[in-house]
């Protein structure tokens, strides 16, 4: 129990620290960077502890910004009224396609899961009269939080901060769960796992629902951002990004799954003196992690000098056991 | 029917050069293990070695084509030696993020060096028109059916009636018995890679002319190719083949008689249900064989 508390608590007080110094523009950022961060935590359930290549964590945040957004402004319902609507739509979504989808292994699963997020946005680009088509979806309200308006980027933060604390903490709790393990031996042999008497079908499922759980929790944190949805930022592109933050913080690390996703949201201002060579800088910076730091910026941490292990074998060992997928 | 006849041909045409994509991408599958993300970027790079030496230089057709190919050769093989070959080991979504984030290069690459504006690629056979049928079709749609033919028996003949193409269905089939029998792994491995990106080359050479040449232009053709060998079967290249040809007629066909805005739902609808129902595909591997 400590551990998930201290995570939830250093994530929140690094937040305030930070967002009492940084401009508008960063805070804009970091506010960006915890809504993604809180989408690949959930990719960590499905990907880093069950070992599903899911490819269309994008269309499950657009499910949740989509159903946040319609159900505000075409129906008119109170913001806290349509967030665990929209929510449950896409979990109850994500673990009826993933009942006959999750069948598939290793790369036949990435390019179904890539075949549903290619077909969500077709769907949102063309049934204009629910999703306004290439338009989005404009005119979200504002999310209030007992009684304040979330209006402006610092306040936003601090609420975004305090759900990817609650998160982090549950997902920290869950990783050390029976639950938790369940689907780290499913990941690392099926057959062994079922044999132990381990519904493999159910703990799939259940891992991937969380991780769509999740990211609907982030798409409605970005269409009360933002406040406008369209279907561009759902592309499956952005669930391969969603990916590449996962590995390169470290996959199967909470913390990992945070730093990738503030590294990768940042990393364009940070390369910002590269101008239009950006992406193509972006692109072998990528490789060039995934060649040389396997494990991820968490990997980095073995080299901290408290975390040199007594006894290097029986440590590392632990650590592949946890890393590897 | 003229206007079937004539929406019939350029879906073939289409289909021809998402199934020479589709095919690249399974030599490289099956040789060695890559499910490469960047297939798409591969035939895009392709469209453009045509515009750099047939436009750019102003190469005449045989010489731009044959120049354009010979790079597409050169560029698989520096993918292997300085893609591939670091990653080789690593887990296979590790090695699909791989090609993802090379595939980002190369777009953003393309995009510095011949700005994002489209080209019209041109084709030897511009401005020729064949009556079929009552049906009048563009003679560079017949002659890419015709080429992705050629080439596909010309892939039959190296892969079943010449030592170098047995080796390469022999690396494919087991890595650790090939090199057993005395064969390098590692050039055949190569060889793979510098096939595929050669067949990108001649797939986005022919597509030039039908689409503009847009440096965004590789992210669609992946995706139909993803789809074709899906519906085909994973691993089998008559299946990328049919189902190239089957995703190119049902864009095609699809667009004009049932909904030009879902046209590409109905391709990896199909795409879905098959790895719902039979995830082997037409003539696919059994997928317990590879899980």
């Amino acid at each position: 129990m400590r551990i998930p508390l201290a995570l939830a608590f250093g994530i929140f007080a690094i937040g305030l620290v930070l967002s009492a110094f940084l401009s508008d523009y960063n805070l804009r950022l970091l506010n960006l960077s915890v809504i993604a961060a809180v989408a690949v935590i959930g990719l960590n359930f499905a990907f880093g502890y069950a070992g599903l290549i899911s490819l269309s964590h994008a269309a499950f945040v657009g499910m949740g910004a989509y159903g946040v957004a319609i159900l505000t402004t075409k129906f008119g319902w109170l913001p806290w009224l349509a967030v665990p609507v929209a929510i449950g739509i896409t979990v109850v979504f994500s673990a009826l396609i993933g009942f006959p989808l999750l069948r598939l292994r290793g790369h036949y699963l990435a390019l179904a899961t890539l075949g549903l997020n290619v077909a969500f946005y077709i769907v949102a680009t063309n049934w204009i009269e629910l999703t306004g088509g290439t338009n989005g979806i404009a005119r979200i309200p504002e999310l209030s939080f007992l009684g304040y308006p979330l209006a402006d980027e610092r306040s936003f933060l601090w609420f975004g901060l305090g759900v990817l604390g609650v998160l982090a903490a549950g997902a920290s709790l869950i990783h050390r769960s029976r639950y938790g393990r369940a689907m780290m031996a499913v990941r690392d042999d099926e057959i062994a796992s079922e044999m132990t008497g381990i519904n493999t079908t159910v703990v799939k499922i259940a891992a991937f629902a969380l991780a769509a759980g999740c990211a609907a929790v982030a798409g409605c944190l970005f269409a009360f951002h933002v406040r406008f949805v369209a279907p561009e930022d759902f592309n499956y592109a952005h669930s391969i990004t969603y990916l590449a933050m996962l590995i390169v913080g470290g996959e199967g690390s909470i913390v990992g799954a945070i730093l990738g996703a503030i590294v990768l949201t940042f990393l364009p201002e940070w390369l910002r003196f590269l101008g239009t060579a950006y992406l193509a800088f972006f692109g072998l910076l990528m490789l060039g992690i995934l060649i040389f730091l396997p494990t991820g910026i968490v990997g980095l941490g073995r080299f901290l000098p408290w975390r040199r292990p007594k006894r290097p074998a029986a440590i590392l060992g632990v650590r592949s056991t946890e890393v590897s997928s | 029917m003229a206007d079937f006849i004539q929406l019939f041909i350029n879906g073939l045409a289409i289909g021809s050069v998402y199934a020479l994509a589709a095919i690249g991408f399974i030599i490289v599958y099956s040789a060695t293990g890559v499910v490469n993300f960047a297939a798409g970027q591969f035939v895009m790079f392709g469209t453009f070695a045509g515009v750099a030496a047939l436009m750019n230089f102003g190469m005449p057709w045989p010489v731009g084509y044959a120049v354009s190919l010979a790079a597409m050769a050169v560029f698989g093989a520096l993918f292997f030696l300085l893609i591939y070959l670091p990653l080789r080991k690593s887990a296979v979504l590790t090695i699909i993020i791989g090609t993802v984030a090379i595939g980002i290069t190369m777009q953003n690459a393309a995009q510095l060096t011949f700005g994002s504006w489209p080209f019209r690629l041109p084709s030897p056979l511009e401005g020729i028109m064949v009556d079929i049928g009552g049906a009048v079709i563009a003679a560079h749609a017949l002659a890419v059916v015709v080429v992705t033919g050629v080439m596909i028996a010309l892939l039959w003949l190296l892969f079943y009636r010449t030592s170098v193409g047995i080796g390469m269905r022999a690396v494919a089939q087991d890595v650790q018995a090939a090199r057993l029998m005395g064969l390098n792994v590692n050039r055949l491995l190569a060889l793979s890679w510098i096939l595929a990106a050669v067949l990108a080359g001649v797939a986005g050479l022919m597509l030039g002319p039908m689409w503009f040449a847009d440096v965004s232009m590789g992210d669609p053709i992946a995706l139909k190719a993803f789809a074709a060998t899906i519906i085909g079967g994973f691993g089998s290249l008559p299946g990328a083949i049919a189902g190239g040809l089957f995703v190119g007629l049902t864009e095609v066909l699809g667009a004009s008689y049932i909904s030009s805005a879902y046209k590409d739902l109905i391709a990896f609808g199909i795409m879905i249900l098959f790895l719902l129902v039979r995830p082997q595909g037409v003539f696919g591997e059994r997928i317990q064989d590879r899980g």
